[in-house]
């Protein structure tokens, strides 16, 4: 599991690691395991625009705004990073 | 070297929210949503009582400068999307150019760069005149289209097209807005509309364009950091979120305000953004601005002029 950063709200990072694993089986179509480690795009195929399908209900379920200008896909490549991307630069609506 | 004398823009007054279009376009909830939240589109620019030809006539009409110089312009050519966009004979390029008075001019379509084809008629006009032989020669480039069917209103995912047109006076003597370089890549291994390459291209959309960002930039002589405003093209928003991480550009010198209520005019992006910067002031004599473009469809093309105002 990756480590998430220092001041991270690490309940908020939990409940986005489930959601983004949750929407992953669900727009992937997918059975198997998804761990945090797992890159999107590569191991499980995740395109760009199915990407923003994913940001979009993540939102929804946490009740958060990403703040999506200042995300770097290059550094939002696994679940874990995703998740601790929204747990530091999300804002409620 | 070539210049932009006068550009004018025409866009249609009837703004169509993105929802309205939902059903004609077959569009889930979840894909209005999509547009709306990270796309930044909000609605669109569709008139279906104006034709191709009023499109081109209004761009047209815009372009005072053309006054009185009708007789200078030895070229006009039309920098199109789509090859395809009235039936035979119909020519709405040949009409407005005699209702203008330039049925005298060398007359010509390109399509063949998809979306990034208005950048190649500037090029294409700027050589035409450097070879020319009266050095007061002058050439009309125009843009404009209409989105009449699903494929031409709609890139799934991505965007959704508005209507529009312009009309751009070049010159090889212009003292404003002078092109100092001009790059563009032809990936000819992009066959989207095959849609066998369609997550590659995907991929590598936002460095291929990076790449010739960088390379008019680095061919005029110059670093980011001298370049005042970044033109983009309209497909969306959160493409230029993402390609300013990536070129450490500020996100606030790109002018995006078009594209939530002008949406994406196929080829005419370019110069409804310079509009807006020089109606806005953001552009100052001096002032260095890269403009870029991206076509795809049966291979993608990806473009960037750069101009000193």
């Amino acid at each position: 599991m990756a480590a998430p950063e220092a001041g991270i709200d690490v309940a908020l990072r939990a409940r986005a690691v489930d959601a983004i694993t949750t929407q992953l089986h669900r727009l992937l179509k997918r059975d198997g395991p998804i761990t945090e480690d797992m890159l999107m795009a590569e191991h499980l195929g995740l395109s760009s625009s199915l990407g923003l399908e994913l940001l979009l209900e993540v939102e929804e379920v946490l009740g958060v705004q990403i703040d999506v200008e200042t995300m770097d896909p290059e550094r939002t490549r696994t679940v874990g990073e995703l998740a601790t991307f929204v747990a530091g630069h999300g804002r409620p609506w | 070297m070539t210049a932009l004398d006068a550009v004018s823009v025409y866009t249609p007054e009837t703004s169509v929210p993105i929802e309205d279009l939902s059903e004609p376009l077959g569009l889930t909830d979840m894909q209005v949503k999509l547009f709306r939240r990270f796309h930044g589109l909000d609605e669109v620019r569709l008139d279906r009582n104006r034709s191709l030809h009023d499109l081109l006539r209004c761009a047209l009409h815009g372009l005072t400068a053309l006054g009185g110089n009708e007789n200078r312009v030895r070229y006009v050519i039309h920098g199109r999307a789509m090859p395809v966009v009235v039936p035979y004979p119909e020519n709405p390029l040949h009409d407005v150019c005699r209702e203008f008075g330039l049925g005298h001019a060398s007359t010509f379509t390109v399509t063949q760069q998809s979306c990034a084809s208005g950048l190649l008629a500037v090029e294409l006009a700027g050589r035409l005149l450097a070879e020319d032989s009266r050095p007061d020669a002058l050439a009309v480039v125009l843009t404009g289209e209409k989105a009449f069917t699903r494929d031409a209103q709609l890139l799934p995912g991505t965007s959704i097209f508005s209507e529009g047109a312009s009309a751009c006076l070049v010159s090889t003597t212009g003292q404003r807005d002078r092109l100092l370089s001009y790059v563009c890549h032809q990936r000819g291994e992009f066959d989207i509309e095959i849609g066998e390459t369609t997550e590659r291209f995907q991929r590598e959309y936002r460095p291929a364009l990076a790449s010739v960002m960088r390379q008019a930039v680095a061919e005029a002589g110059l670093a980011l950091d001298d370049i005042r405003l970044i033109l983009p093209h309209n497909v969306n928003v959160v493409t230029w979120q993402r390609l300013c991480l990536l070129l450490d550009y500020p996100l606030e010198r790109v002018v995006l305000s078009n594209v939530a209520t002008g949406g994406h005019v196929f080829c005419a992006d370019a110069f409804a953004n310079y509009r807006t910067a020089l109606d806005g002031g953001l552009l100052r004599e001096g002032d260095h601005y890269l403009v870029a473009a991206v076509g795809s469809g049966n291979g993608a093309t990806f473009s960037a002029m750069l101009f000193q105002h």
